[in-house]
């Protein structure tokens, strides 16, 4: 069970830096589209086929729209598929073979949509979206900070595993490696802990007050007012007609 | 055990997302006036935390029989920075995982923040505040892992069951297994965390706080209220089930009831949020000195 959530953002992370139409959004109407989109997708519980073809056929523009690589997209998105094989197939088994696709298919369409907003929106952007609708901000901060040392402390983690790998070998008992897992657990909490002091330190250094300075506040154009509306208008379009 | 979007149905995320906005602000709130010293010193603590939950994640357990297993860290962040500020931190994960990284839904994300964030955490939390001191202090730590993972585990389940989620009698089974399993695991590696954190440092654990009888009752009233639930749930599944079949047999003259209710509950989401941010937001903001109104600049 390795979770390798660090590595497989990168290419996210590159994506969002993009400067296509999409990405010139606001990320406000960007999130807002998705949370309507979303909504349509789970609202639908037809099993006729060509309502899901449409809600691809509109993530497909978004993904064009932004410049961003389909095939790429799809292999992301399609990571979800093994959680829902698991209940598809359960589904299928029990005799509702078309149950089982729907479920796949609302799964799967839903990631692709959240994709397509994380691949066209820096986080800070999207962290600008979430602040504006309310969430409190302290935790917003600590999301950045997380954020921000997700990857520091995840190579350390990276390493440590590697540096006990080459010195403990194989055939140690496995109660011995467990305590050892322990132990690094133990380390990385206390560097983890360390490094927080340090970071608050460097910001008192820094002539930090105790205060946090807002988020740049940014312009809600006519365009993204556009883009929200018409995306929202073709989601409940194919959720009704199709 | 993330759930994915497209799983859960409209009723079910927006009520667990209304939910889970109250909860969110209250341990936010609580873990700013939770610390010793209630400074900003805590938010790069706490952000600092939540990557080393994604790291400690990375780092793989034997559990014999040529598997490994992974800490989830909901108990251990609950025993070593108290219950408010670790459901603050495994909330900033949930987000962080719902929108760049895709483990779990947005729309899924109350349900996935109640199961882990707010679920996980208090019930990891509350055998160390009952039994933490003295002799019963290890065996409460392994409790608090095993609980929390079986908690959070059992409600993703429930939450699907509701959803009418067809699962068969194997499958539960099966996966009341591997919960079982996973929160035993769980406990485990909590307990050896634990014991390696404090070899290094005893202050990094809390000490668990005496006891007031109010948490008793408390605590007593919530596992009642979770095992009724429990008991409730298990045997009207079956009924659940022929509901959520008959249901989508009437699916076409049912769509509008459908979207109604979702555009009600994102309306009903939105209005909730609002609130939470006039009420709880507030004070957080001054708190935090994030205001609009420009200082006196030298």
């Amino acid at each position: 069970m390795q979770h390798a959530s660090g590595s497989r953002h990168v290419n996210v992370e590159r994506w969002s830096r993009g400067a296509s139409a999409l990405h010139c959004i606001d990320a406000r109407a960007k999130l807002g589209a998705l949370l309507v989109f979303l909504t349509a997708i789970a609202t639908t519980s037809e099993r006729t086929p060509g309502i899901y073809a449409g809600y691809f056929v509109l993530i497909l523009v978004a993904i064009t729209m932004g410049r961003l690589p389909i095939p790429a997209m799809l292999g992301r998105a399609a990571l979800v598929l093994p959680f829902s094989a698991v209940f598809a197939l359960v589904t299928w088994w029990a005799g509702d073979p078309a149950g089982a696709l729907v479920l796949v298919a609302k799964s799967f369409l839903s990631v692709l949509a959240a994709i397509t907003l994380a691949a066209s929106t820096p986080w800070v952007r999207l962290l600008d979206a979430l602040a504006s609708l309310h969430v409190p901000r302290p935790l917003l901060l600590v999301i950045q900070f997380l954020y921000r040392y997700l990857f520091v402390v995840t190579d350390q983690a990276a390493r440590m595993r590697l540096a006990a790998s080459s010195r403990q070998g194989a055939g140690n008992g496995w109660t011995r490696s467990f305590h050892a897992a322990a132990g690094a657990v133990g380390v990385l909490f206390a560097r983890s802990w360390m490094r927080a002091d340090g970071v608050y330190r460097a910001m008192l250094a820094r002539g930090f007050t105790g205060h946090f300075a807002a988020l740049a506040v940014t312009p809600f154009h006519r365009r993204d007012a556009v883009f929200l509306g018409v995306s929202a208008a073709l989601a409940a379009a194919v959720r009704v007609v199709l | 055990m993330h759930i994915p979007d497209g799983f859960l149905s409209p009723p079910v995320w927006a009520t667990l997302d209304a939910a889970a906005i109250p909860a969110v602000a209250w341990a936010a709130r609580q873990a700013q006036t939770d610390l010793e010293r209630p400074d900003d010193r805590r938010i790069p603590l706490l952000g600092v935390m939540g990557a080393f939950v994604f790291a400690a994640q990375m780092i793989n357990f034997p559990v014999g029989l040529g598997t490994s297993g992974h800490l989830v860290g909901g108990a251990l962040l609950a025993v070593a920075l108290g219950p408010a500020t670790a459901a603050t931190v495994m909330t900033a994960v949930l987000i962080l995982q719902a929108f760049i990284l895709q483990d779990g839904g947005v729309m899924a994300l109350g349900a996935n923040i109640l199961n882990m964030a707010i679920g996980g955490v208090l019930a990891g939390y509350l055998p160390y505040r009952l039994w933490g001191r003295g002799r019963t202090r290890e065996a409460a730590i392994f409790l608090g892992g095993f609980v929390s993972v079986a908690l959070s585990a059992s409600l993703a389940m429930t939450e699907l069951l509701i959803s009418g989620v067809p699962m068969s009698r194997h499958l539960l089974a099966i996966s009341g297994l591997l919960f079982l399993i996973g929160g035993l695991i769980e406990g485990a590696i909590t307990v050896a965390a634990v014991r390696a954190i404090e070899r290094m440092n005893p202050g990094w654990v809390r000490t668990a706080e005496p006891l007031r009888i109010r948490l008793v009752v408390a605590a007593t009233l919530a596992a009642a209220v979770l095992a009724s639930f429990g008991v409730a749930i298990a045997s009207t599944a079956p009924d659940a089930l022929q509901a959520a079949l008959s249901m989508r047999e009437g699916g076409h003259s049912l769509w509008f009831h459908k979207a109604f209710l979702g555009l009600g509950a994102m309306a009903m989401l939105y209005a909730g949020l609002l609130l939470v941010g006039r009420c709880a937001g507030r004070p957080l903001l001054d708190q935090t000195g994030v205001d609009q109104k420009p200082r006196g600049s030298a």
